[in-house]
């Protein structure tokens, strides 16, 4: 082929291309929903942590904080069940879940009103503690001006305790929650290990507990690095 | 008598063609100038009459309404503007094979207008701001979507190769920095607001205010005890405006391969004598520098550039401007092409009057196109804030437009503004050549 017949063919076949491209279709719809089941697998998050890494997270620090605090066995409550609950006993200690504070590498955007709600539902359904409702707790930072992390200066906790007493709604403990991250890279992988910490602070006597749940994820490059890390991983 | 025929049928039918059409940034000129001296009502018939004849532009003229609306004290008519032409931008990113083909035959102004980054963007933190004015409550979801469509704006632009041409794209502060005055006012999610802060501080390094926003953030409360914080947004200047612009080296240099391949080839093809048309985005900043903000006689203080909405324009379109000459260039090489074609199928003789006429066509077909200028054409030069800690109870602002220099620009406004303890309230005004125009609006808690 010269390269006249070549510039010929290669001019002939643009506008032919061009042509069948405007047959080729429109935009369709983008975007698409389902409801997903109960006990269904929850989506991946390919970049930071979701829903796959602070479900189990909230699940076990809530958990151990709620063994370690129960006279009896806790009683287990699944994620999707009711969240219609009975009125905690007369003796349940009342507690004020201060808040979540983010201190991990990742902004956690919408989760963080999520993961409060999510650990004052479970605590709640627990029976063990009586939580404050959040709107309570949200006026009394309010009024006193006190930041939660403020709260764990003696001087403040009780401040704040007095306040919230005249408000009638008297407190036992205070709660806090951190989620807070460790990263490890190698080359264009890396592993992130999340910790969710819960930490209580019983105010009359000072005395503290903590605990805490830990989860590790892997993100890679490609399918086929993810594919090889899980294979190496089922071996070992 | 029947080449003729032909002939003069060919060149007829170019010269329809070459007729062309005004551009949009044409069209958008009476509005941009009505706004900018205030006459919202004229500025809103334009556009009204612009909906009318380009139906298909819908999107892009919604968005010069819904600034309109705001501006007249119509906050609510404004989100639900700004909220459908985000669906629809959304829907638009997707590429229609059909559309960019006839694009190639046509020009860029016959796709549909999916929004320049910098706009879907912005489109988002417009959309808080418009709903603070309001009850608020989505204005969080909203700031959300600002960063997390900027986040989605540089990731689809990663190249196979690795390299991304959006990963340098300024950032826009104003998302940051919404969520952080609202995370802030739970008085709870202080973390929150100190991570939102450092963003602002980090993407708008010549925003002063931003340490200070900082370190209360990091360290003190959102205000004093029995006191509340008024946010005033200001909408500034005139936003960026595309026009058409000839880019002469990729002309010339067609021009010369149009010359080299006609000499090669059984047939000539239509010299590149229109010009290759792309559009340039222009800043013209306008008068008005600022709005200072003053109550009973003292001066509180003077609105500060958190979102230069002219040089993110800007500097967007020159990132991206090899891809637009690229695109005119393989659109010239279709239509040259096409004709080249035609002129094979049909065996037409070379140099004959024909042929003649075809390569006249086909210089009117190339000079049909022009440059797609279509924009938001109402945005504003800067998005400037001012924080300003007042006693809760109800309070009467003073609001100064004035120049670079410092001197008052149209009336002085009161602004009516209710602060509640220890939460925000918020205004917005702008303020193009006129000062400030249209309502002031306030919202408090």
């Amino acid at each position: 082929m010269d390269r006249r017949q070549f510039l010929l063919r290669a001019l002939a076949q643009l506008p032919t291309a061009a042509v069948i491209s405007l047959g080729a279709g429109c935009r369709g719809q983008r975007q698409f929903a389902r409801i997903m089941q109960p006990g269904e697998e929850t989506m991946m998050g390919s970049h930071q942590a979701g829903a796959e890494t602070f479900e189990p997270l909230v699940h076990e620090a809530v958990s151990k904080l709620l063994a370690r605090h129960a006279g009896q066995p806790i009683q287990q409550v699944s994620f999707q069940e009711s969240v219609e609950t009975l009125p905690p006993p007369p003796s349940a200690k009342r507690i004020c879940f201060v808040g979540v504070e983010n201190k991990s590498a990742e902004e956690i955007g919408d989760f963080k009103d999520q993961l409060y709600e999510t650990i004052d539902q479970r605590i709640l359904e627990s029976q063990v503690f009586q939580p404050l409702n959040r709107r309570f707790v949200d006026a009394g930072l309010r009024d006193t001006r006190l930041r939660p992390d403020q709260l764990f200066v003696p001087e403040n906790m009780r401040a704040f305790a007095a306040h919230m007493e005249q408000q009638g709604q008297p407190l036992d403990y205070l709660l806090y929650a951190t989620v807070t991250s460790g990263t490890t890279r190698e080359n264009r992988e890396y592993q992130r290990d999340y910790q969710l910490t819960l930490e209580m602070v019983e105010i009359q006597s000072g005395a503290y507990d903590k605990q805490s749940a830990e989860l590790s994820k892997g993100y890679h490059p490609s399918r086929l690095s993810r594919w090889k890390a899980a294979h190496q991983a089922g071996q070992q | 008598m029947r080449g003729r025929a032909v002939v003069w049928g060919i060149v007829a039918g170019a010269i329809v063609v070459a007729g062309g059409c005004a551009t949009h940034a044409d069209r958008l000129h009476r509005v941009r100038t009505a706004f900018h001296q205030g006459d919202l009502e004229a500025a809103e018939r334009f556009v009204a009459e612009d909906l009318e004849k380009h139906p298909g532009d819908a999107e892009v003229l919604d968005l010069d309404r819904a600034v309109v609306a705001l501006s007249d004290g119509r906050p609510q008519e404004a989100e639900q503007l700004l909220r459908s032409v985000r669906d629809r931008f959304d829907h638009l990113e997707q590429e229609s094979a059909a559309e960019d083909a006839w694009a190639l035959f046509t020009d860029d102004q016959q796709q549909a207008y999916a929004g320049e980054d910098y706009e879907k963007v912005l489109l988002r933190a417009l959309l808080a701001i418009a709903n603070l004015m309001q009850d608020g409550d989505d204005a969080e979801a909203y700031s959300l979507q600002v960063a997390e469509k900027q986040r989605e704006i540089v990731a689809a632009a990663l190249l196979p190769d690795g390299t991304n041409p959006k990963a340098a794209y300024q950032q826009v502060a104003l998302g940051p920095y919404l969520r952080g005055i609202l995370r802030e006012q739970t008085h709870r999610d202080y973390d929150d607001a100190a991570r939102n802060f450092a963003t602002v501080v980090s993407w708008q390094p010549d925003f002063l205010s931003g340490k200070e926003h900082l370190a209360r953030a990091s360290g003190s409360s959102h205000s004093r005890r029995g006191h509340g914080v008024v946010h005033i947004f200001a909408l500034v200047g005139h936003g960026p405006c595309k026009v058409v612009a000839e880019e002469i080296p990729s002309s010339a240099a067609l021009l010369v391969a149009d010359q080299i391949l006609s000499s090669q080839l059984n047939q000539t093809l239509p010299p590149t004598i229109a010009s290759i048309k792309v559009p340039r985005v222009l800043a013209a900043p306008g008068v008005v520098g600022g709005v200072r903000v003053g109550m009973a006689g003292r001066l509180l203080g003077q609105t500060e550039t958190l979102t230069n909405v002219s040089n993110l324009a800007v500097a967007q379109a020159a990132a991206v401007h090899d891809l637009a000459v690229a695109r005119a260039v393989v659109r010239r090489t279709v239509k040259k092409s096409t004709i080249y074609g035609a002129k094979e199928g049909l065996g037409v003789q070379h140099f004959s009057p024909v042929a003649l006429a075809f390569d006249l066509a086909g210089v009117a077909w190339e000079a049909a196109e022009n440059a797609d200028t279509r924009c938001w054409g109402l945005l504003p030069d800067t998005i400037q804030v001012l924080r300003v800690e007042l006693p809760a109870g109800d309070h009467t602002l003073t609001l100064q437009a004035v120049d670079r220099r410092g001197v008052p620009v149209g009336r002085c406004l009161p602004c009516s503004v209710s602060v509640a303890d220890g939460r925000n309230s918020y205004c917005v005004v702008q303020a193009p050549d006129a000062g400030i125009i249209g309502q002031v609006l306030a919202n408090g808690p």
